[in-house]
């Protein structure tokens, strides 16, 4: 995790990674289900890409919590 | 017979034993029985014959991939029990198999294949009976589906990378007269029951032995908007899951029938008869005095990145599963499931809402030879002991 990265850009950039999708395709208020990629395989690559750049635990209750980039970033922050 | 032990470099989560063990049964032909102790650190494979040590060495590979591929990352279910009717007082504790055997209920053709006597069809018309009345409770409209489903419907929803192991195949002779004569005068069987002809003299494979029944619906509904934007259909089939040395009594069977109430529409229409559905079923096994609880589950995905889809599964509580108790071993066998498949039929196979959208689906399952063993191991074989509703039902 990059501090001088606004951490919106880089969970973006992150779900670009996962998805592998261009990032300009992940908007701000993008959930699970808004792209074709973002299905349930796609949601447990993010997941992984998550764990390895922030820590994130994978579990039962992040896996249904972190369905949006909002819901990411915020617990993130509160992390 | 030769039995071997291997410590798996890995050690098998307790919440793995029985995923990982069901799976060994795949990984060599030579393999009868798998077991893993409670610790997780211990396998023991008894083999059908005496292995040469490169084999037994290869053996030994195969399961510690199968074992690190399913254990490396894997995801605690958070398991959520939505009802728990454990308590319900039965009054047997055996198998009823040798009782069914001797009664002439039950007689074995091969692994997982069963005939079933007048009682035990009687019990399965009662089961049924009940899962036709909640169809009816959703103006369910009935379908007829076929046994067989075209190889390029499962390859269209990726059942083939999803559930490999378990795939049935149906094929037949080659349209060519010399291989025709040539299987009329020489087909016959070995002492293994195994056909000795050529895999030439086959066709190749296009068609398998369905493994649901609602994918038929799907397939039907494909590639165009589904008129009005929901409905709610109901059928019963026959389905062929291999199970390889899994496949034991009326526990596991190749093949089995299932009744299935399928629900297509917008998320809400899907969910909510879902619920209802089970809601209903709650009071209907009540009725009945079947021990059992429901609780969310995922489909046994085989190991490789399918099994992540089942973390999502449960993490999304997208299966319940009824779990009927089985006193005897103090176990629990799945009989049916209230399932929600969100939009993956819907996308993969471009059924459409109004709005353009993809719809959703969902469907209530249940595995009627598994209900009528379930009701037995509870119930015994002797109809004086079972609840007046289903010894009215069967015995009149």
């Amino acid at each position: 995790m990059d501090i001088n990265i606004p951490l919106i850009e880089q969970v973006q950039a992150a779900l670009a990674e996962a998805l592998q999708t261009p990032i300009d395709e992940i908007s701000p208020e993008l959930a699970l289900g808004d792209l074709p990629q973002w299905d349930s395989m796609g949601h447990m690559e993010v997941m992984m890409v998550l764990e390895q750049k922030f820590g994130i635990e994978i579990n039962a209750d992040t896996i249904s919590a972190l369905i949006s980039v909002p819901a990411i970033c915020d617990y993130i922050e509160k992390k | 017979m030769q039995t071997i032990t291997i410590i798996p470099q890995v050690g098998i989560p307790d919440h793995l034993i029985g995923e990982v063990k069901s799976k060994l049964a795949y990984v060599d032909e030579a393999i009868i029985k798998a077991q893993i102790d409670e610790s997780g650190r211990e396998i023991k494979l008894e083999l059908r014959h005496p292995m040469e040590e490169t084999s037994l060495k290869h053996l030994e590979e195969k399961v510690q991939q199968v074992v690190s591929t399913m254990t490396q990352g894997a995801i605690q279910p958070k398991i959520q029990v939505l009802e728990d009717n454990m308590a319900v007082l039965t009054p047997y504790c055996n198998d009823p198999t040798e009782e069914l055997i001797q009664q002439c209920e039950l007689h074995g053709e091969t692994a997982g294949v069963f005939t079933l006597g007048p009682m035990l069809t009687r019990l399965i018309e009662f089961f049924e009976e009940n899962f036709i009345t909640l169809a009816a409770s959703f103006e369910a409209k009935p379908y007829r589906f076929p046994t067989l489903i075209p190889a390029r419907y499962l390859e269209r929803v990726n059942y083939f990378r999803a559930f490999p192991h378990s795939l049935t195949f149906a094929t037949h002779l080659r349209e060519d007269l010399d291989a025709i004569d040539h299987f009329a005068q020489h087909a016959a069987c070995d002492e293994s029951g195994h056909l000795n002809q050529p895999p030439e003299s086959f066709a190749k494979i296009q068609t398998l032995l369905s493994p649901a029944v609602c994918y038929h619906l799907y397939f039907s509904l494909a590639d165009k908007p589904l008129p009005g934007g929901k409905m709610v259909a109901t059928a019963v089939g026959n389905c062929f899951r291999y199970e390889a040395i899994n496949l034991t009594s009326l526990e596991r069977l190749w093949n089995f029938t299932m009744r299935e109430i399928i629900f297509i529409g917008d998320k809400d229409f899907v969910l909510e008869n879902r619920e209802i559905s089970r809601q209903r079923m709650a009071r209907a096994f009540k009725d009945i005095g079947l021990a059992y609880r429901v609780e969310t589950a995922n489909d046994p995905f085989f190991i490789g990145e399918f099994r992540k889809q089942a973390a999502f599964q449960s993490a999304f509580q997208l299966k319940y599963e009824i779990r009927a108790r089985l006193p005897f071993k103090e176990s629990t066998l799945a009989v049916g499931s209230y399932n929600y498949h969100q939009d993956f039929f819907g996308r993969h196979l471009n059924i459409t809402l109004p709005d353009g959208s993809p719809v959703h689906t969902g469907c209530t399952a249940f595995g009627l030879e598994r209900m009528a063993y379930a009701f037995l191991c509870q119930y015994g074989t002797d109809f004086k002991q079972w609840p007046d509703v289903v010894r009215e039902y069967v015995y009149g």
